[in-house]
């Protein structure tokens, strides 16, 4: 049920070890970029931008931990995009009367669609592609009804003032909070058997089961987290905004997906983690501040961003070495038959 | 051509024994319940029974079906399917605009060239190296709405003197979409049931490591698939902009996901392998009969939103279960 239909091709140790530093590295180069902006255009970056970046991060950097980790699993989640709209709308209807009970039932439900989402991907042992997508359009349904196809106002712009109040001047209550789940599943990931459990079923499926790991249970743990991550980044950002909007579009996807690659999670599955994710999510989000220093219109950022993607993904793919070695190998031609009359 | 899902679960169940089994029982009930609810609708919804209606229904089947039954081929070679063929139907609507002050036949002609190479592009990257076909059609994506806000800043209307009315004329009834949504259906389901390309095709989706084994040209199958799918794209593409007058990136509107529900919903296998265009066409009607009750019914947008979501669920579901017991069987 690997996201990538075909049995992959495992990496070599080189390029794995190229892998697990490639984050850091990225993210280094991107610091470089930063610092060495008012030589190269005059201007320059303040900590508000560090700020700014870091509240992308916290809303989308959520969702990038959602999927990353249903990636490190083998499997692939468009159930985000459905979270991420819905979640925010109930939290803010809600949340007109009680800010606490808006959130608390919007994480609920969220925790309720990522374990429908992992029953049914591993019970039934169902591709989760179509099974996330059918969630998708179905919570996307949800959220334009509920709000009437218009974005809803949240009327308390107190808890957004103070989620978004500057600590410390570049971090605020939203992206400490993000930093927290970040470092909670970095921590259980780490340091219980659930990490490498989870790396083990994405890694490969039935020796994880014959060896004893409770792959149903992985996945199905997985989706939850997955869901409910993606909903406190878009819960946060509505309560932030004082708005929900009833149609996300797919950018928390588009910007999850190439985080997750960016931080170094394989597309084959059982490669990859949280510290690696929050840093593909943070050098993704420093790159979309420096368009705004540098005012690019969105159009560069998108053309920017899909060639990152693109890139990353053929550097992944399973068989770029094989067909590498393919070209680089001169073709012998097969000796020609024997001629009757030679014979 | 038809092959439906209620067929293929006839057909399962009769190969299994007499009395069907849960999941087929429960397709039954599945597509008994969606023919009841079409019958229902049919009844007491005011407007439904009439010829204008049916004629809105598959109008409004015509520029998903002729996408989907492209599609389809992407997912028969068990690539899955595009996450930006919306964003490939706005480009290429604007780059038809834009080219029709060269004349009609060379905007036509660079409007399939640029969907069919788009959609090639992604098919070499993907048949070749084998790349995740799903993160290289979301980086596609984002390249190309980053080429529309480029190129494109506001609306784009065609030039003066410049006719495409005859995009969205009506012959017996029925607008030109609905004829070329037709003949794009016929040819393509000729072409992948009695070609050896349709052939090699099927093997590749069912199994990808044989048909390497097997010496398939695994590459070409994959760039024809998507060339195929997006010379697609370009042709609904060229119709919307006769019916819009004007484009945008905001003609990309609901399309990618309505083209992947319709194949989903007409029971083609998403890991590819088992499907069929008549499936797909069959999908695609489907969504736009329930769309279209739901509308007449006063359902908002969200509503009919949240239906197709849920249709596509329990069709993937329920249709994964019969197959499991047709093979257990």
């Amino acid at each position: 049920m690997s996201i990538s239909g075909d049995a992959p091709a495992r990496p070599t140790p080189i390029s794995r070890r190229i892998q697990t530093v490639m984050p850091y590295v990225l993210l280094a180069v991107m610091v470089g970029v930063l610092l060495a902006l008012p030589l190269l255009t005059g201007q320059s970056a303040t900590a508000f931008n560090v700020y700014d970046a870091l509240q992308l991060w916290s809303a989308y950097g959520l969702v990038t931990l959602g999927v990353g980790l249903t990636m490190i699993a083998g499997e692939f989640d468009f159930g985000v995009l459905g979270v991420f709209a819905f979640c925010p709308m109930i939290a803010v209807k809600i949340g007109e009367y009680d800010a606490t009970l808006g959130l608390a039932l919007a994480l609920g439900f969220a925790a309720l669609i990522g374990f429908l989402q992992g029953v049914i991907v591993a019970k039934l042992r169902l591709h989760s592609m179509p099974v996330t997508l059918g969630f998708y359009i179905a919570l996307l349904g949800a959220t334009m009804t509920i709000g009437h196809s218009q974005s809803v106002s949240f009327s308390n712009f107190d808890l957004g003032t103070a989620l978004d109040a500057q600590k410390l001047q570049i971090l605020s209550w939203r992206s400490l909070i993000a930093i927290a789940a970040f470092a909670g599943i970095y921590l259980v990931m780490r340091f219980t058997p659930l990490g490498r459990d989870i790396r083990a079923v994405g890694g490969d499926r039935r020796a994880s089961r014959m060896v004893g790991v409770e792959v149903d249970r992985v996945l199905i743990l997985v989706f939850v987290v997955s869901a409910v991550c993606s909903a406190l980044g878009g819960i946060m950002q509505a309560y932030s905004f004082a708005t929900a909007l009833s149609d996300p579009g797919q950018m928390p996807l588009k910007y999850g997906v190439t985080a997750a690659i960016l931080g170094g999670v394989s597309l084959v599955g059982g490669i990859g983690g949280a510290l690696g994710i929050a840093v593909g999510a943070l050098t993704l989000s420093l790159l979309q501040e420096l368009f705004s220093i540098l005012a690019a219109p969105t159009w560069v950022s998108n053309l920017i961003t899909g060639v990152l993607l693109v890139l990353a993904t053929i550097a992944a793919a399973p068989d770029l070495s094989a067909r590498w070695q393919s070209l680089r190998t001169p073709r012998v031609l097969p000796a020609s038959p024997p001629t009757p009359a030679a014979e | 051509m038809s092959e439906t899902i209620s067929s293929a679960a006839s057909r399962v169940a009769l190969r299994a024994s007499g009395k069907p089994k849960p999941a087929t029982f429960a397709m039954y009930v599945f597509v008994g319940l969606v023919a009841a609810l079409v019958i229902v609708g049919a009844f007491t919804t005011q407007g439904f029974l009439t010829a204008g209606n049916f004629r809105a229904i598959i109008t409004s089947a015509a520029f998903v079906g002729i996408m989907a039954v492209g599609a389809t081929l992407i997912m028969l070679g068990g690539s899955l399917f595009s996450i930006s063929l919306g964003l490939t139907t706005a480009l290429t609507s604007i780059i038809f605009m834009y080219a029709l002050s060269l004349g009609i036949v060379p905007a036509m002609l660079a409007a399939l060239l640029a969907g069919t190479l788009i959609f090639m592009v992604q098919g070499a990257i993907i048949g070749a190296i084998g790349a995740n076909p799903i993160i290289v059609t979301i980086g596609a994506g984002a390249i190309q709405d980053g080429l529309i806000g480029w190129i494109s800043p506001g609306d784009v209307v065609p030039p003066p003197g410049v006719d495409i009315d005859f995009l969205a004329r009506t012959y017996f009834n029925l607008p030109v979409s609905v004829y070329v949504f037709i003949a794009v259906a016929i040819v393509t389901d000729l072409r992948v049931r009695r070609s050896q390309f349709g052939r090699e095709l099927y093997m590749l989706g069912e199994n990808p490591r044989a048909a390497r084994a097997a010496g398939l040209p695994v590459e070409r199958l994959t760039i024809t698939a998507f060339a195929v799918s997006g010379c697609c794209v370009a042709i609904a593409a060229i119709l919307i902009a006769g019916f819009a007058k004007n484009v945008n990136l905001q003609v990309q509107g609901t399309y990618t996901f309505d083209v992947i529900a319709a194949i989903l919903v007409g029971g083609n296998a998403v890991t590819g392998g088992r499907g069929s265009v008549g499936r797909t066409v069959v999908g695609a009607l489907v969504i736009a009969t329930i769309s279209d009750i739901l509308l007449l019914l006063g359902a908002s947008t969200g509503m009919q939103t949240l239906v197709k979501g849920l249709i596509v669920l329990v069709v993937v579901v329920l249709l994964h279960l019969t197959q499991r017991e047709g093979r257990a069987s």
